[in-house]
């Protein structure tokens, strides 16, 4: 309601006065980073993660049981003295199940997949810190992580920083972050995987820049453009490729480099009591894949502190362009892959997650259903990627703070 | 919907009488609103106030004349309105006039030396304080600012915006008479609030309905002393350390409670004529009286003028 009176232009002293009231963070609302920590939480989640098995009618040989993963994690932010705040997070994971190997033609020229005879056990364990120093209008912060598996070790580090551009209405973030992988293939060079490496480095690089923008007191505006770029053994030693009728190793170049664009609106709803969630991201890169994902999520809130959040994502992307589900001759450059993540094809998902708070602690109960399609894809695809995944996965969480 | 109307919940913070009213499908849901609300409240008391050492308000008046001292992002924007005040008041509105308070003793009864008011005007005046959006130094010992003049209003805005956000769309937040409606009752009838009478502050003059936004109110009968006949009231001009003139009350409407405040303040420091003109040229809905019992505004004294203030 304007309780400006009709016909008369606002006054000077009044749209000073509006405009520094506007930026008050109580009549705002407190959005936006930089906030200092002013309470330890811990926050744990597990998640079974559950790939289906493959239809008989793609499926042309090895074991039908796809991937099932189990994740622990667990978050603990705290304060430390009245500038700086640490966040640990760990997270310990283990896999089983086949995973695709190689797709070869079937009788009629369609693409049959051949999935890992073994079943594959692993697990790995990650570890990430970060200190934040808080400045008075702006925030730097340093993390280093170590992932660790049977097969794998990377270690990376981050810087990043942040800045308040006024009264937390826009906030403004760059980051830096690299990556260091080594890998050492099970059963490389041995007799039954003579041509698999038995060990490779790849390294990343990325660096970001985004802002967040409070465009009224009920929405909010963030965007992130990202670039990385890596460099190494970027192959999938596990998998093979069918080509002129002969299997080799899953071949890639050795550099890629891809720009990424995320925007998310948070748009609150008082009327109905919730809060609308859209995030889209663009991805492009130079093995010619390009993708799209819309997300649009609901938060209601309900009585008794319970929210329900509906969400629903479409995925899409193009193809890498050396990638085909088997080959009829070898290419000119050598390359080939029939990994399903670098064919034509698009997804949907659908989750679904509940939360309870009862005084400083919260829970959670998640599902979610996701399946990926060529038919789903944004372009019309001549030959679908058999391996392609359908999952399910349920999470639940406990959070509590002090 | 509760038959009976909204949830009341009445408390006392910021040296006065407060209430939340509030519609919600449960008491419960109520009550966590009002809960946080009122936390909101007390945060915002214990930050700012005077009466506390280790307020920010107390911790900037005690390093007046020394280091400068470092404010958190809220007070730095308190710091930025208070500045915008000072400026589109002509320096009418002024937190380091609180000092006054040392020579004015309205228990007393007695005025104080005009040689007083000199000495203590020397440590009025914003434009001589140093300040940015991180740090504040007040250049004088003896100097102090004073957040009492509109955190209130602030408060009223702050609690009204987190019981929309908490879901509550039809209620009203009061703190000690600095008003904003969250939303207007279920039904879309307005929220009737009376405007004291300042010669009979417990009987209203007039009833201001209201669907949403702030209301404040600024008045001559607060704190005052009758010296031979004639009124001295708490609210003091910057530039002279004297009780205003002119004006016995002044109330605004505004979309935010603490804009009302301000131009409710100010329109009392200046005085009949120019608070009167001021009041116009804002152009928000408005109610006076002046010293001499004229009424103006936007709101005519109504049919149930006279009934109590609840």
């Amino acid at each position: 309601m304007s309780m400006q009176k009709k016909n008369k232009p606002a006054s000077k002293a009044l749209l000073a006065l509006t405009g520094s009231a506007l930026s008050l963070p109580g009549i705002s609302g407190k959005a936006a980073a930089a906030d200092p920590v002013t309470e330890t939480s811990i926050d744990y989640q597990y998640s079974n993660y559950r790939e289906e098995d493959l239809p008989s009618s793609k499926h042309a040989g090895g074991d039908v049981e796809r991937y099932e993963i189990d994740t622990h994690q667990l978050r603990v932010v705290r304060p430390w003295g009245d500038s700086y705040d640490v966040t640990v997070d760990l997270m310990y994971e283990t896999m089983s199940g086949a995973s695709p190997w190689f797709i070869m033609p079937g009788a009629n020229g369609e693409p049959l997949q051949v999935m890992s005879g073994a079943t594959i056990e692993d697990d790995r364990s990650d570890i990430l810190a970060k200190v934040r120093k808080l400045y008075d209008n702006s925030a730097a912060s340093l993390s280093l992580g170590y992932s660790d598996e049977d097969d794998y070790r990377a270690i990376n580090v981050g810087i990043e920083g942040e800045w308040d551009l006024g009264s937390k209405q826009r906030t403004f973030t760059v980051g830096l972050g690299y990556s260091d992988d080594e890998l050492e293939p099970t059963d490389g060079g041995t007799t039954l995987y003579p041509n698999r490496v038995t060990s490779a480095e790849k390294d990343s690089l990325s660096v970001y820049a985004g802002f967040t923008q409070v465009l009224n007191a009920r929405t909010t505006v963030q965007s992130t453009l990202s670039f990385t770029r890596h460099d190494g053994f970027l192959s999938d030693p596990y998998k093979e490729a069918f080509v002129a009728g002969n299997r080799v190793q899953d071949n890639r170049p050795d550099g890629r480099d891809a720009i990424a664009w995320l925007t998310r609106l948070r748009h609150f709803v008082p009327s109905a009591r919730g809060a609308l969630h859209v995030d889209y991201r663009y991805f492009d890169d130079d093995w010619e894949i390009e993708s799209h994902t819309l997300e649009l999520g609901w938060h209601q809130n309900l009585p008794a502190d319970w929210q329900l959040s509906p969400s629903v994502r479409y995925y899409s992307q193009s193809q890498a362009f050396f990638y085909a589900p088997y080959y009829n001759s070898a290419r000119s450059d050598g390359f080939a892959s029939s990994d399903y993540r670098l064919s034509p094809y698009g997804a949907l998902s659908y989750r679904l997650r509940a939360t309870k708070k009862i005084g400083t602690w919260a829970f959670h109960l998640g599902w979610e259903r996701y399946t990926s399609e060529a038919d789903l894809a944004i372009k019309s695809v001549r030959v679908e990627n058999p391996g392609l995944v359908e999952f399910n996965a349920i999470t639940f969480g406990i959070s509590r703070h002090f | 919907m509760p038959g009976a109307g909204a949830w009341r919940f009445p408390f006392r913070a910021m040296g006065g009488p407060c209430e939340l009213r509030l519609y919600a499908p449960e008491e419960a849901e109520a009550r966590r609103v009002a809960q946080a609300a009122q936390a909101e409240v007390m945060r915002l008391e214990s930050h700012y106030t005077r009466y506390r050492e280790d307020s920010i308000t107390s911790r900037i008046n005690a390093a007046a004349g020394g280091e400068p001292v470092p404010v958190d992002p809220e007070t730095a924007s308190l710091l930025e309105y208070a500045d915008t005040a000072h400026k589109q008041s002509g320096g009418l509105f002024d937190i380091t006039s609180g000092v006054f308070r040392r020579v004015w003793d309205f228990k007393s009864g007695v005025l104080p030396d005009q040689s007083e008011i000199e000495k203590t005007r020397q440590l009025v005046g914003w434009n001589k304080v140093e300040w940015s959006s991180t740090h504040i130094r007040l250049p004088l010992a003896g100097m102090q600012i004073d957040f009492g003049g509109f955190v209130k209003e602030y408060a009223v805005d702050a609690v009204a915006r987190l019981c929309r956000e908490l879901g509550i769309e039809h209620g009203m937040v009061d703190l000690g008479g600095d008003i904003h409606i969250i939303g207007p009752h279920p039904d879309g009838q307005p929220w009737q609030v009376g405007i004291r009478n300042p010669r009979d502050p417990e009987k209203a003059i007039v009833s201001i309905g209201l669907l949403s936004g702030g209301l404040a109110s600024s008045g001559d009968y607060e704190r005052y002393m009758l010296v031979d006949g004639q009124r001295y009231c708490h609210i003091l001009n910057p530039g002279t350390g004297w009780p205003v003139q002119g004006l016995a009350s002044v109330s605004v409407a505004a979309p935010l409670c603490l804009l009302a405040g301000t131009a409710s303040t100010v329109a009392m420091l200046k005085g009949r004529e120019e608070g009167v003109s001021w009041l116009r040229e804002l152009g928000l809905p408005h109610f006076w009286v002046a010293t001499d019992g004229q009424t103006g505004g936007d709101y005519a004294p109504a049919a149930d003028a006279g009934r109590s203030i609840s």
